[in-house]
Formats: structure tokens, C-alpha cells, sequence
């Protein structure tokens, strides 16, 4: 062992994605550690259990008020279906990523395991996206193996394949998000305790807290807004609106459900201003995804310089 | 021998206390330097700096000719280290602790699997291969953990407390994997409370209290700078009168006790505590000449209490 010389850095190449993920050791690690024994299998299962019911219930629901074997009824039910799966996996993302990841960093601290790893060569920024991408990984694990219950309501029909794309992305950018806020406020708490009340502080503000202040803010902009204002002012409140809107992640699915139904468009559309003047618009989740991807990219970058910071 | 380890009036405040003053030491490459001091003497921060964990308020440090500061990667490449109090994962083998920490330090995938093999065989962990970690008894995981600072072969070994909360057993192997380690051409810089391990070991000492290096040198350098004579213990079956007479006559005898009353040992063995101020030639004539006078010497041997004496000279019970 002596007689060997210190090892030289890992030659860099551009390997499998399967190979460029397990070359970082807490990848690996972390995803060892997370399948192993019947823990990972149990998580998984309860899940598609309680998916499933809540499925059968919808369906049931529905099915008992109305005849829905085919035709336009089937739609709806087709569409009721898909929208009631992916708002429960969108609400459950945003509660089980943060779990997965508030004590990513703070863990290591509390296990004593922390100042092992910062006196090897490993690098912050494998450190913290190691954490990151295992979890992310155990959840787009839980988000595909729901893609079969999800395509139950293609046998109704009613779902567009644009619907789904869109479902996923807004379920995988979430995914990715929330688990990123997770990791940042471990890095910056010492305890998962702290780093935990903040990131479902977090995640309670962008799902409920928002929605709340649209509810406050709406009699208030109304009150502008049938009293004629200036079309810029008009423009600037529908703008706004809009942009809280499409940075909470359940209205955002709802919204941009809506104008698919509404303006049979994904992308772009158009509404009157109370002076007949069109303004354009864009669907939530256009903002949605690229607004929580650069915050994740942003947290993520915080939390190497946290990571890598040395104490003083 | 080149300076392996090196600081330069490294300092380090919090706020108004200063838990590490100004100390300037070096520790020659293939030392086995034993760095002594009460609770909060400033130990594991002079560590933690050299580890590159935590920062300086002023001076230098370098490790195997690196700067902690501006090249930490390089001094991180050249040490292992060892914290006081460490965790374990729960839910990992012991050959996945040492493959990830293996990893953890670069060494390529095909290095791994025989390096983690000679690691176990090295501390004695072979048979517990597939066993999690967590299930390892406290001496266990200090040998697995000191196995884990072997695994990127660093030219320093940087250990804080590595025998303490252990049995008596786990401490005697820590200890004797040590001297192997040193062997294998480690230099081995550890902290310790126990000053039996430092007797047994170290060729070099550092003595720190209240933040300060009061005292630094070889175990003799610093027996003979702290402790102006030795204690030797010299057991005869008789004649001890005679012998009391010649110990006088050498001149370099200062104080004779003979504990007890007569035969104080077993089968009318009598032992005699000398304070004697010579050096080693002068305790091999005193023996010469104690047998050359036909006294019947069963046993010689110097007091290892010596050390707690040295320490205890050169601190003054100040906690910083």
C-alpha cells in the first residue's frame, strides 16, 4: 500500500449518463444507501397505492353521477382523472422533496461525518450536487412510475400528449426546485431542524402563502380595475397577476389547464385591455419552469460557496 | 530531516480569547510528534487549522511544504486526518466506507477494491468486511476510521485523540498500529491526554496550554531541560546498605528512598527509588559498579512517572 504513489486525479471523459452520475461518490453513496433493504421499496408502494385510490375515487366519483364510457362525458372524466393525479403528485412533490433533502448537508454535520469528507479531495460542488441528484433521482422515480396511472385517462381520452409533456416538466422542475431549497438551507443551518422549518416555510409560502395573497390582492386590484384604469396600469396589474401566478406551481398546472381549455394554446395568446387594445400574454408555465430552474441554479451555486467556505 | 510540518506564529481569536497563540513548531518528516496539553489547551484548533478546516486569525501553516491557507487542496492530498469525535453512516458496509472515502480522495475505480482489502488487513478488519459499520465496537471504528486516513497513502497522519474513550486493548493496538504506520514511513502528528502512549511512542513532543507551545523537543531533551535528575528504581535482594554507600559515592545521587521497612517485595526483594542526575553512561556505571561490588541486582528500570513530572513542570494548570 506504501509503495504505491498518491493517486493521481480520476482521468476525465465523457462517459454514460449512467457512468457521469455514479462517477461522484456521494451519488453513489446516497443511492446505495437509499435503495438498500425494503425501505425504498415500501415508499414506493405506499405511494402508487394511495395514487391509485385516489385514481379509483376520482373515476368512481365521477362515474356514479354520469354515464362515461366514451364520448364527451368520457373526456371530462379522461381529463378529471389526469388532473387529479398530477395535483396530487405535484402537491406531493413539493411536501417530499424538501424531506428528502433538508438534511443533506446538516446530517453530515450532526453525524460528525462532515469534516471527514471536507479533508478529502472531494469537491464542494460534488458534495452538494451528489445530495441533490440522489434525491431528485428517488423522485423522478416516484414521478415515473406514476406515468402509467396517469395514462388511464388516455383510455378516456381528453388529454392532450402537449398536457402531458407540460405535466412533467412542472413536475420535475418542482421536483428539482424544492429539493434544491431543501439543500441550501441545510448547507446554511447546522441543524436539519432549522434547515427543515425553513424549506417547509418555503414550501408552504409558494403553494398556500401565495395563493393566499392572491386572494387578498384581487378585491383590491378589482377595485382598479372596473374603475377604468389606465391601460398601462391595466396592463401592469394583469402582468403582475400573472407573474404570481406562474410562480406557485399549482396554480401555475391550473392556469395554464384553463387557457389550454379556454384558448386552445400552450404558448402564447392574447386578451383585451377595457380599451378593446390586446395585450399578449404566455402560458404560466413558460415562466414557471425557466423562473425555478434559475432559482435552483442560483441556490445550488450558493450552496458549494457555503459549502466550500472555511470557518473563521 | 526537512520540516514536514511547519507553523509560524499561527494565532487563532475568538473574539477576546485566544485559543491558539503564536505557537511556532516544526515536526520532522518520520516523526511520531505527540501533542500534550489539558482540556482547551488549543490542540484540536491547531489541528483543525492544519487540516485546513478552519482559518487562521494570523501567522502560517504549511504541510509538506504547503501553504494551509493558499494551497489547502495540496495539504488535504498530504494528509489523513482523524477528528476527536466522528461519525459513522448507518446504513453502509465497512468496505463501502473505505470504497467511498477511497473515492472521496480519487483513487481510480480499479485501484479500490484491493486497496480496501489491504487496509482491512491492515487494521485488522478483514472478517468484518460485510459488516455495517454502525454494528462496530468503538475500538473497531477508530481502527476502521485510522484506515480510512490510509486510503489516498498520505505522507502525514494528523490524529486527534485517536485512543480516547477506548479499553485498554483498543488503546495498546491504536498504539502499535501507529508505530507500524510510522514504520511504513508516516509522519504521525497526534493529540493526546495520555501520557503513557506519548513515553511509549514519540520521538518528539509538543506540550501546549492556555493556546501556547510551552515546551517542545524529544522525550530526553525535555526530561533533561524540565527534570534536573531521574528517577531510577534499582531492586537488589541485599546488601542494601553497601548499596546506598556506593549510590553516595558517585556523586551524581542526590536522594535515596527505600520505601517499607526492609524486605519489601517479593522473596526479600528490596527496591530503592534513586534521584540521580547523570546521563545514560553514568546510569550504566552505577550499575557496572553496583555489580562489580558483588550487590545482588535482580532489577533496574527509570521511572516512567518521568513524563507526567515533565508535563506537569511545564504547565501551569491554566486553561484558556
Amino acid at each position: 500500500m506504501t509503495e504505491s504513489t498518491a493517486p493521481s486525479a480520476a482521468p476525465k471523459r465523457l462517459g454514460t449518463l449512467r457512468e457521469r452520475l455514479l462517477a461522484n461518490p456521494v451519488t453513489l453513496k446516497e443511492l446505495r444507501g437509499r435503495m438498500r433493504g425494503t425501505r425504498a421499496f415500501v415508499v414506493l408502494t405506499v405511494y402508487l397505492v394511495l395514487m391509485s385510490g385516489f385514481a379509483s375515487l376520482l373515476y368512481f366519483a365521477y362515474a356514479a353521477s354520469t354515464n362515461v364510457t366514451s364520448g364527451p362525458q368520457g373526456q371530462i372524466v379522461g381529463k378529471i382523472v389526469f388532473g387529479g393525479i398530477v395535483g396530487i403528485e405535484l402537491f406531493l412533490v413539493c411536501f417530499i422533496s424538501p424531506a428528502f433533502t433538508a438534511g443533506a448537508i446538516s446530517g453530515e454535520r450532526e453525524r460528525r461525518t462532515y469534516d471527514l469528507l471536507r479533508t478529502t479531495l472531494l469537491p464542494a460542488r460534488s458534495l452538494v450536487t451528489g445530495k441533490l441528484t440522489s434525491a431528485a433521482s428517488f423522485i423522478i422515480l416516484l414521478l415515473l412510475a406514476a406515468i402509467p396511472l396517469q395514462s388511464l385517462a388516455f383510455l378516456l381520452g381528453g388529454v392532450a400528449p402537449e398536457e402531458v409533456l407540460i405535466a412533467q416538466g412542472i413536475l420535475i422542475t418542482t421536483a428539482l426546485a424544492f429539493g434544491t431549497v431543501g439543500v441550501f438551507f441545510s448547507a446554511l443551518m447546522r441543524r436539519t431542524l432549522g434547515a427543515s422549518v425553513l424549506t417547509y416555510t418555503f414550501a408552504l409560502l409558494s403553494t398556500l402563502g401565495l395563493p393566499l395573497l392572491l386572494l387578498t390582492l384581487v378585491p383590491i386590484t378589482s377595485v382598479f380595475y372596473y374603475n377604468s384604469p389606465e391601460p398601462l396600469v391595466e396592463a401592469l396589474l394583469i402582468y403582475g397577476g400573472g407573474f404570481l401566478v406562474a410562480i406557485n406551481p399549482i396554480a401555475t398546472a391550473v392556469a395554464t389547464e384553463v387557457i389550454l381549455v379556454q384558448e386552445h394554446t400552450a404558448f402564447y395568446f392574447t386578451i383585451p385591455l377595457n380599451n378593446g387594445v390586446t395585450i399578449p400574454l404566455i402560458s404560466p408555465w413558460l415562466i414557471y419552469i425557466p423562473f425555478y430552474l434559475l432559482l435552483s441554479a442560483v441556490l445550488l451555486i450558493l450552496s458549494i460557496a457555503i459549502v466550500r467556505r472555511v470557518e473563521k | 530531516m526537512a520540516a514536514i510540518i511547519e507553523t509560524r506564529n499561527l494565532t487563532k481569536r475568538y473574539g477576546k480569547l485566544n485559543a491558539v497563540e503564536d505557537v511556532t513548531l516544526t515536526v520532522e518528516a518520520g516523526a511520531i510528534y505527540g501533542f500534550v496539553g489539558p482540556n482547551g489547551a488549543g490542540k484540536t484548533t491547531t489541528m483543525r487549522i492544519l487540516t485546513t478546516l478552519l482559518q487562521p486569525t494570523s501567522g502560517h501553516a504549511w504541510v509538506a511544504g504547503r501553504s494551509v491557507t493558499q494551497d489547502p487542496r495540496g495539504v488535504r492530498r498530504a494528509i489523513g486526518y482523524m477528528p476527536d469525535f466522528f461519525g459513522v453512516y448507518d446504513d453502509m458496509k465497512v468496505w463501502e466506507y473505505l470504497d467511498f472515502f477511497a473515492a472521496c480522495y480519487e483513487v481510480p475505480e480499479a485501484q479500490r477494491v484491493g486497496l480496501v482489502n489491504d487496509l482491512l488487513e491492515l487494521v485488522d478488519l478483514a472478517h468484518r468486511k460485510d459488516d455495517f459499520v454502525d454494528t462496530l465496537s468503538r475500538g473497531m471504528q477508530q481502527r476502521l476510521c485510522l484506515a480510512r486516513t490510509l486510503a489516498h497513502d498520505p505522507q502525514v497522519l494528523i490524529l486527534d485523540e485517536p485512543a480516547s474513550g477506548l479499553d485498554p486493548r483498543a488503546r495498546v493496538e491504536i498504539r502499535e498500529l501507529l508505530v507500524e504506520l510510522s514504520r511504513l514511513g508516516k509522519t504521525i502528528f497526534f493529540s493526546t491526554h495520555i501520557l503513557a502512549d506519548v513515553a511509549e511512542i514519540c520521538t518528539e513532543i509538543g506540550i501546549v496550554e492556555a493556546g501556547r507551545l510551552v515546551a517542545h523537543g524529544t522525550p530526553e531533551d525535555m526530561q533533561r531541560r524540565l527534570i534536573p535528575h531521574r528517577r531510577i528504581n534499582i531492586t537488589l535482594l541485599g546488601r542494601v546498605e553497601e548499596a546506598k554507600q556506593a549510590l553516595q559515592a558517585t556523586g551524581l545521587v542526590t536522594k535515596v528512598e527505600e520505601p517499607g521497612n526492609g524486605a519489601n517485595g517479593d522473596g526479600g526483594r528490596i527496591t530503592l527509588h534513586v534521584d540521580f542526575t547523570g546521563d545514560d553512561t553514568g546510569v550504566a556505571d552505577l550499575l557496572s559498579k553496583l555489580v562489580t561490588l558483588g550487590i545482588p541486582v535482580v532489577h533496574l528500570s527509570e521511572d516512567t512517572r518521568d513524563l507526567e513530572e515533565v508535563f506537569m513542570r511545564a504547565t501551569k494548570g491554566i486553561v484558556s
